[in-house]
């Protein structure tokens, strides 16, 4: 899974309905109606993604994915059990903690997969998922059959203090090893992408960044070593964690997505986000239906309340991440230079050649053991 | 006894008298249950017997202790271990300065505020009663750079305006700081419950024969007071040699502690069975510190009440 996965024909306009991926063993199954099921869903979820009508999102203006779902059945049927990160969500999944709708990103799909922890979704009952980006949706396929919904894509860059940091620094990843700036970095707790930004900034791009060898990865460890010590934190949560520090100046220059670039003008703090010379990350996640759902109908009826036209794009316009909906037009987008800048009505993004979409690692497990003794050198 | 035969009633059914042994089956079977039991399974975890990978093979290895223990296996030293000495240096650090902080406290409450102690105790403990969390939080708040110190310090033109003191927050400092308030109410409790209980005619005795304040507290109140003393560092030993809320929130890089290494592996990595091994290796210490601990305070307590 790579940048390939997503090359070839990728619509952009109109709607296709070129998707398929419905799955025959799905829809034979004999499953409870509707309305006998629970309905008490529970979602594995990133924070800032709940559904419109939950405690946390009540707030119009707001995200307003869900809204459909919770005015159907409620919101008081849903919890929601946060991760901040994808490592987390596996680990979590694979406990034997029982989920509905799981949200992680691509990554991991096979893991998923493979362990059997969840089940081929039945798009038959997902009305919008003909609109989606076919490549995208090929991309969450596994044996011709769709185990992955996709939804929300972006980048991970730095993002920095225009008027702390010099721009000559600034020009592509090295700067989060640059010791001028020591204290006032903060990458992200996320063990395999910060081996993917130390291979970037080794050089060991393209395929190379998610397949390292032994030598690479004991060179990518070494480098996480040597810049270590020069964060001020680590952050978790971009919400707890990162905004208060960038908002008080505790920190100047980060790992981030895009939607931490967009709160920071919102605040007024003076910050870019930068295009790497050896590219950007990227990224693309979407929901999976757990294994032992007793909530099969509900779980359907809850991701087409995220992924239908009007979700997507208050995805786009309140965190600035693109969406898979291949239908939202460049004139819907409220902030149209934000979205210029960003390029986030063009998933074909994720495959050009200075984007490096994070996918499956054959050797994850040592990548996050050699990320463990990282964070214990210092 | 008087040789007339005695009338025999309906025979009666003996009554069943359940013994002590009966009464401590239910809390052992919790304890075996909740302490024992989990404590064994993360044993068979360390030791590869043990997976969360589903389609996972195991076997039987003690490679990973190996690889943690010094002389660690293939490359010393072992990180891990490096990160339990900080952690266990921090740990003693911040307790033996609690223990030092609380018992001027405890000795005021004792002594200095007779009557409203209690009052006082109370009053002093109240804030604990919050969320441990909250109260962290309200650490960040004021350690930060846009915070309540930094602002003051600005005010006090002591620096330029903007530029904290930079190991104010997210180091070693802080989470020592956030500890060592954490416990110091903990700690002086069983002290003050020492100091209270003190027999003042023991005191004034002393002060008879001749010894001056500083003779009197160094050879009678300390002394008696000591049990508290070890009773109130081992409150914060205990817990803080497992802690990692409080590096997770104001600590950085280099202030992270060994609760962070095994909160870390179970969290973020597929690898539970080092995460096991780091665990036990925790609770082992943890044990010793009570035998060693325990022994000492029960001959204190001995010498104390006799």
């Amino acid at each position: 899974m790579g940048a390939a996965g997503l090359g070839g024909a990728v619509l952009l306009g109109g709607c296709g309905s070129s998707n398929s991926g419905g799955s025959p063993a799905a829809s034979s199954v004999k499953r409870p109606s509707i309305a006998k099921e629970p309905g008490n869903l529970s979602i594995l979820e990133w924070d800032g993604y709940q559904a419109f009508g939950t405690p946390t999102n009540k707030k119009a203006g707001g995200l307003s994915a869900g809204e459909d779902y919770t005015k159907k059945f409620g919101a008081d049927g849903i919890t929601y059990s946060l991760i901040v990160n994808d490592s987390e969500a596996l680990n979590k999944v694979r406990s034997g903690q029982q989920f509905d709708v799981i949200h992680p990103c691509i990554e991991n799909l096979q893991d998923y997969v493979q362990d059997g922890l969840v089940q081929p979704w039945d798009t038959k009952l997902l009305p919008s998922f003909a609109n989606l980006n076919p490549a995208l949706v090929k991309g969450g396929q596994v044996n011709g059959q769709q185990y992955f919904i996709p939804w929300d894509w972006g980048y991970g860059s730095v993002i920095y203090r225009t008027d702390k940091v010099d721009p000559a620094d600034a020009t592509g990843w090295e700067l989060f090893w640059n010791p001028k700036y020591k204290g006032r970095i903060s990458m992200w707790n996320g063990n395999t992408t910060n081996f993917e930004i130390a291979a970037l900034k080794l050089g060991y791009g393209g395929h190379a960044m998610d397949h390292l060898s032994d030598d690479q990865l004991t060179n990518a460890k070494n480098a996480l070593i040597e810049q270590y010590p020069l964060n001020k934190f680590l952050w978790s949560s971009e919400y707890t964690d990162l905004q208060p520090a960038l908002q008080n100046g505790d920190v100047w220059i980060a790992y981030s997505w895009q939607d931490q670039w967009v709160y920071a003008k919102s605040k007024g703090i003076p910050m870019a986000y930068m295009k790497p010379s050896q590219g950007r990350l990227g990224w693309y996640c979407g929901f999976m239906l757990g294994k032992d759902t007793k909530n099969y109908y509900h779980a359907h009826d809850y991701v087409e309340s995220y992924i239908n036209h009007k979700s997507c794009l208050s995805l786009t316009n309140y965190f600035y991440y693109g969406s898979a909906d291949a239908t939202i037009k460049p004139s819907e987008i409220q902030n149209k230079a934000v979205a210029k800048s960003l390029d986030i009505g063009n998933p074909n993004v994720l495959s050009s050649a200075d984007v490096h979409l994070q996918s499956w690692e054959p050797n994850e497990a040592a990548v996050q053991q050699a990320w463990e003794e990282v964070t214990a050198s210092a | 006894m008087t040789g007339r035969a005695i009338e025999e009633g309906p025979r009666r059914r003996p009554r069943l008298r359940a013994g002590r042994g009966f009464l401590i089956v239910p809390p052992v079977v919790i304890v075996l249950a909740v302490m024992v039991a989990p404590i064994v399974l993360i044993a068979l975890y360390s030791v590869d017997v043990k997976t969360n990978l589903p389609f996972t093979p195991t076997k039987f290895t003690w490679s990973m202790w190996k690889d943690f223990l010094p002389p660690s296996e293939g490359k010393f030293p072992n990180p891990f271990w490096h990160r339990f000495e900080v952690s266990m240096v921090i740990t003693v650090v911040v307790s033996l300065v609690a223990v030092a902080a609380a018992y001027p406290l405890a000795y005021f409450l004792a002594f200095g505020a007779r009557r409203s102690r209690y009052t006082l105790l109370l009053l002093m403990l109240a804030p604990f009663f919050t969320s441990y969390l909250l109260r962290v939080i309200a650490w960040k708040i004021m350690l930060s750079n846009n915070g309540v110190i930094n602002t003051a310090i600005w005010d006090l033109h002591l620096r330029s305006h903007g530029d904290g003191v930079p190991w104010l927050i997210y180091s070693k400092f802080s989470v020592g700081l956030v500890l060592f308030y954490s416990w110091v109410p903990f700690v002086a409790v069983p002290i003050f419950v020492l100091l209270d209980r003190l027999d003042t005619h023991l005191l004034e005795a002393a002060q008879d024969l001749g010894a001056g304040r500083l003779t009197t507290f160094f050879r009678v109140t300390l002394p008696l007071s000591l049990p508290g003393v070890i009773a109130g560092f081992v409150f914060v030993l205990i817990p803080t040699t497992g802690e990692f809320i409080t590096p997770l929130l104001v600590g950085g890089p280099g202030s992270q502690m060994f609760g962070n290494s095994i909160q870390s592996f179970f969290q973020d990595t597929p690898n539970w069975n080092y995460g096991a091994v780091l665990a036990l290796w925790l609770v082992a210490v943890v044990f010793v510190m009570l035998l060693v601990f325990g022994r000492f305070l029960a001959t204190d307590l001995r010498e104390a009440n006799s």
